[in-house]
């Protein structure tokens, strides 16, 4: 009889209407909106010119040693993409950096976070290994450390040195554009996409310049130009994750 | 021989006592021998990585999340009933509610259990309590299930607090734990809210992602929570039924189950008219990825899963026996058929599961198809996984012989009324 009590039925009542209202400002102050922070003046960029890659896989070599990832795991990928004429097409893959980065909003520790500066980044002192930003990833980007990594980088020395630690077993990792070099580079005054020691290392082994890496603030970077002069495009441009890495696409025409 | 026949007649029951105490003793030893295993293996796991399972960069997530979200769904039960006796007022079930809750919490040990081996940094669990992704629905069933746990563990302290050996042993703390029955309506409350969010998020966790076209849809949250309830309800029933039957420890009262298991035929109902709407509505224009995810289900390596365990034993048979009325009342079908929609259930998250997952989405421009990758759980996965199953069999098990979880006759009321009797 208690349990009906007018009471009882006020208080949870009154219970109810508080929680909602405690959830509803408090997802009042902090607005549920994935807008990326673009508040850095650099918001880097990649163009991968297809007419122009060979698919000799330096820059899956390059990236291996740089960022010292263990022979199962490809940060950056080439793939056959078929034929034009008769020359076939290569695709090479880094991560998107997208600017609505699906990891980014799975994740349920803000492991995968967007920098301000466009690079989708990954703390891998915070990553769980949930392995939910693998699931949610369009572009098969993101690679989970099933094993440690204990053995000699076959990719090292011959395609340079290590530049970050090795991740540890249990977590996620995935391309950072070579954050690293691009913030110590700019730390010295160096200019990434221009300076080779403040670009990513992918875009500085590959041997026919099919890589492209700069500032879209900057009006005068290489990639601001190679998008200007060029038809591109990026992938699965339909589900709106805007990609940061564009596709020159190989023409017939330039081949003659 | 003789002996046996003698114990047999003079105690007037079916079963000899050391029968039954050999049959329980036998029961207990399997499930303990099965955790060894389970835990055998996790060692396996912890000192070796997930590089024993047969998990990948394609299909990350397979056995133990199945596990995972079919135990979550299982503890469904507990928030739906203490739900409706505590809210709605429909107290006759309340003692139903106390098993749902039992089992509830079993579940979400578990879920939790199997949690700890697959992410890859167990040591960091406690990341999504202090690192807050409020975008991401992974991270509110974190939080969720955390805050859950911790209202099914306030709601079985009165299981524990009434004990006849706690009531002996602990007088004090007894009634402590036994007075935590006052906050059952605002515990069902909480437990009602986390469980709405985080139940249909299990399903949205796999709705938002638009990577994977056969999940990318509203539906699967709300098809979660319905069939959670829908197992969770039907699992407590079937479980008190069978304890009842094996253990004298365990009374129900049919009648109750009844109507309970006739409400369930009608819940049932609705969830294949929404499975049927919702699986009918994928079949129209062609989707890369969401065509291929039908084809392995209605086709490929999923159909048994999905014809037989999902629709055929899943809804229909159950169906059928729940809603016509002889069958209903002839206790041994009802409790078949509950068991077979729970099963049901469990068919249905290991078919999303792995749907999403087993048709890989090219990339390329111009040339979006899909490919098919393959799932099946390694030895150590299976090994870990059934000892976290014999694990939650041998709590259940306990759990009728010593805290009297499966009690449905006795003049057990409502807990708050009768503290406000005995306080008078």
């Amino acid at each position: 009889m208690k349990l009906q009590s007018p009471e009882r039925r006020n208080f949870l009542k009154a219970l109810a209407v508080s929680v909602a209202a405690l959830i509803s400002l408090g997802f009042k102050r902090k607005r549920l909106s994935s807008e990326p922070d673009d508040s850095s003046p650099y918001q880097w960029a990649m163009v991968i010119d297809q007419n122009k890659c060979t698919g000799c896989g330096y820059c899956t070599l390059a990236c291996q040693a740089h960022n010292d990832v263990p022979p199962e795991i490809h940060w950056n990928r080439v793939i056959k993409a078929g034929q034009v004429g008769d020359r076939e097409v290569f695709l090479t893959r880094p991560c998107m950096h997208c600017d609505h980065a699906p990891c980014v909003s799975v994740c349920p520790v803000k492991a995968s976070y967007k920098r301000a500066d466009g690079i989708v980044m990954m703390d891998y002192d915070r990553c769980i290994g949930c392995r939910y930003c693998e699931v949610a990833c369009p572009y098969g980007a993101r690679a989970f450390n099933w094993k440690a990594f204990t053995e000699e980088n076959p990719a090292v020395p011959e395609w340079g040195q290590p530049e970050i630690p090795r991740r540890p077993r249990g977590v996620v990792e995935k391309c950072s554009f070579c954050a690293h070099r691009i913030d110590r580079g700019l730390a010295m005054g160096w200019k990434p996409g221009v300076a080779p020691e403040a670009t990513p290392a992918c875009v500085v082994e590959c041997p026919v310049g099919a890589r492209i890496f700069g500032d879209l603030n900057d009006p005068q970077s290489e990639v601001n130009h190679y998008l200007a002069a060029h038809p591109h495009f990026r992938l699965r441009e339909d589900m709106g994750t805007e990609p940061r890495v564009y596709y020159l696409p190989a023409q017939w025409e330039e081949e003659t | 021989m003789t002996t046996a026949v003698n114990t047999q007649q003079t105690h007037q029951s079916k079963k000899p006592k050391w029968l039954a105490a050999l049959l329980l003793a036998g029961w207990v030893l399997g499930l303990l021998l099965l955790i060894g295993i389970g835990i055998a293996a996790a060692i396996q796991v912890f000192w070796r990585g997930l590089i024993v399972t047969n998990l990948t960069d394609l299909v990350p997530w397979g056995l133990w999340i199945t596990i995972d979200l079919s135990a979550i769904a299982m503890s469904a039960g507990a928030f739906s009933l203490c739900a409706a006796v505590y809210l709605i007022g429909l107290k006759q079930y309340a003692p139903v509610a106390r098993t749902a809750t039992f089992i509830g919490i079993i579940g979400y040990s578990m879920a939790m259990l199997c949690l700890l081996m697959d992410v890859g940094r167990p040591d960091r669990f406690w990341h999504g309590f202090v690192y807050w992704n409020t975008h991401s629905v992974l991270w509110e069933v974190t939080m969720c299930v955390g805050l859950y746990f911790s209202v099914l563990i306030l709601e079985t302290m009165p299981i524990i607090g009434e004990t006849d050996w706690m009531q002996r042993a602990l007088p004090r703390l007894s009634h402590r734990l036994t007075s935590i029955h006052h906050l059952a309506p605002v515990l069902a409350f909480f437990g009602l809210a986390f469980s709405l969010l985080h139940q249909s998020s299990l399903g949205a966790t796999y709705g938002v992602l638009q990577a994977r076209p056969i999940w990318y849809r509203p539906n699967l949250s709300v098809l979660f929570i319905y069939s959670a309830v829908l197992g969770g309800i039907s699992l407590t029933i079937a479980a008190s039924m069978l304890a009842a039957r094996i253990s004298a420890r365990a009374k129900i009262d049919d009648s109750l189950l009844e109507r309970l298991a006739h409400f369930i035929g009608w819940a049932l109902l609705g969830y294949i008219y929404f499975r049927f709407w919702d699986m009918f509505a994928m079949t129209y224009t062609y989707q890369p990825g969401r065509a291929e995810g039908l084809q392995i289900l209605t086709k490929g390596s999923l159909a048994f899963n999905f014809w037989v365990g999902e629709v055929l034993l899943g809804m229909l048979v159950p169906v059928v026996i729940l809603l016509y009325g002889r069958w209903r009342k002839d206790p041994t079908a009802r409790m078949i058929a509950l068991f077979l929609v729970a099963a049901g259930v469990i068919a249905y998250r290991w078919d999303v599961t792995l749907v999403g997952q087993l048709v890989v989405l090219t990339y390329l421009p111009q040339e979006i198809t899909a490919r098919y990758t393959q799932y099946t759980p390694s030895l150590i996965e299976l090994a870990t996984g059934a000892g976290v199953i014999a694990y939650g069999l041998l709590a259940f098990t306990f759990g009728v012989r010593y805290l009297n979880i499966v009690n449905h006759r006795s003049s057990h009321k409502p807990p708050v009324m009768r503290s406000v009797e005995t306080g008078q």
